[in-house]
């Protein structure tokens, strides 16, 4: 209401078009920054999605990968309304993933097309469940309304499962591709937001599921979803552990610390708001 | 050196047209290696009471905010000035903070690197950091205002 700057749509494309340059190093984060703070002045992300489609990143593999690390920043710290766009624009960011089959030129191939089937992942996420902001972010409300309907809430957490485990798929990848010291700091890079939304998702999935636990009448119906928390619990400790030995990268976040033993699931929520990355 | 970029300053505030509470603004969040001081603080949080005014210390820091990295601490400062103010100031500043989180959240990942290479944004990532997690606590945030006017009467 009292927002008195004026971001204008020329200002936006300079933005997409440094954030996105064929430079082989991390998207420049003021570049970035300059996007999420656009589609927050105009409560809008049409204007965003126009810039990035003009630019011409179908002709080199190290700009495509940049902007899709720039396009999963905007839907985590964007208006909400760069969800609804991405989801719209679904098609161009799948054609995307077409652009350059096998490893490519310059090895982003498969780095591109796993981060497009990942951001499409999120996007249906997204679409399926709203309450749910970009980086997940904790919102008390979401886990009591999965309490009211449990049908409801059981899909929810097998989604965020599924979620988890495509993000875990990628971040592999992404470590599988660092071996060589040139430009690793770009592929690095991707892992930012990673780190993030991992944890957002890690965070609602323990509240949820204790949540569930309080209110199902046999556990028996839980132990699918148990047993898959357990598994991926021990391999996101592992990816946190990793991402904590590139120095690079815990300069630029804090890598969340979680026990060697997962959370006990059985007991009441202890953490009441539950805000570990704010 | 110092005096003379002062001087700059208050030639640029006659030139620009900067008001007087604008210009008290601009020196508190300026690129002095200290500063802003708590009475410079004070007297701004006391210009806030006034719709007028508090308009023109925000549009400041707000263009202060978004400033390049190299006036990093023209960022930085405005950070340590909006905390100030969330508590001391009217409860305007409050809302205007609310509905600009977005300006604050995103400077929590800001990255500038001096020409020596050393990292100046990690003071701006703490305080973004801080600032946020004050703004999203409304029962912290009631008390450190309550806090703030119980020291403001003694």
């Amino acid at each position: 209401m009292f927002s008195s700057t004026s971001r204008t749509e020329q200002d936006l494309q300079a933005s997409v078009r440094k954030a996105c340059s064929g430079e082989e190093s991390a998207p420049k984060r003021k570049h970035v920054r300059g996007c999420i703070v656009y589609t927050w002045d105009h409560k809008a992300s049409k204007a965003f999605w126009e810039a990035m489609k003009l630019l011409p990143i179908q002709s080199d593999e190290i700009q495509m990968f940049k902007s899709l690390i720039v396009i999963h920043k905007v839907l985590q710290e964007g208006h909400p309304s760069s969800l609804v766009g991405g989801y719209r624009n679904i098609p161009w960011i799948e054609s995307l993933g077409r652009t350059f089959p096998g490893d490519g030129m310059k090895n982003y191939g498969r780095l591109i097309r796993e981060y497009v089937s990942y951001i499409i992942k999120k996007l249906h996420f997204h679409h399926d469940h709203r309450g749910f902001n970009g980086t997940f972010e904790y919102e008390e409300y979401v886990s009591l309304k999965v309490v009211s309907d449990p049908n409801e809430g059981y899909e929810a957490i097998l989604d965020l499962l599924g979620l988890q485990d495509a993000l875990d798929d990628f971040q592999r990848l992404i470590f599988a591709s660092i071996h060589r010291s040139k430009g690793s700091e770009c592929v690095v890079s991707a892992l930012v937001p990673l780190v993030a939304e991992s944890y957002g998702i890690h965070k609602f999935l323990v509240s949820m599921l204790r949540a569930m636990h309080r209110s199902a009448e046999s556990d028996e119906v839980l132990q699918p979803l148990r047993d898959r928390f357990y598994d991926q619990y021990r391999r996101l400790y592992e990816f946190y552990a990793d991402c904590s030995s590139i120095r690079y990268l815990t300069t630029l976040i804090t890598i969340p610390k979680i026990s060697v033993n997962p959370p006990n699931l059985m007991i009441e929520d202890s953490d009441t708001n539950g805000n570990g990355n704010g | 050196m110092s005096a003379r970029k002062s001087v700059m300053r208050s030639i640029k505030n006659v030139v620009n047209g900067y008001s007087s509470t604008q210009a008290m603004v601009r020196t508190a969040t300026s690129n002095d290696p200290s500063g802003p001081t708590t009475s410079q603080m004070a007297d701004i949080a006391n210009h806030t009471y006034q719709m007028s005014e508090f308009h023109e210390v925000m549009e400041m820091i707000d263009r202060r905010l978004n400033d390049k990295g190299k006036n990093w601490r023209h960022i930085a400062k405005s950070l340590t000035l909006l905390d100030y103010l969330v508590r001391y100031g009217s409860d305007d500043v409050v809302l205007w903070a609310k509905d600009n989180l977005y300006i604050i959240k995103t400077l929590r990942e800001f990255q500038f690197s001096d020409i020596t290479g050393h990292d100046q944004g990690a003071i701006i990532r703490v305080k973004a950091k801080e600032l946020t997690g004050l703004l999203k606590d409304d029962e912290r945030l009631r008390q450190e205002r309550e806090l703030a006017r119980e020291r403001a009467n003694d």
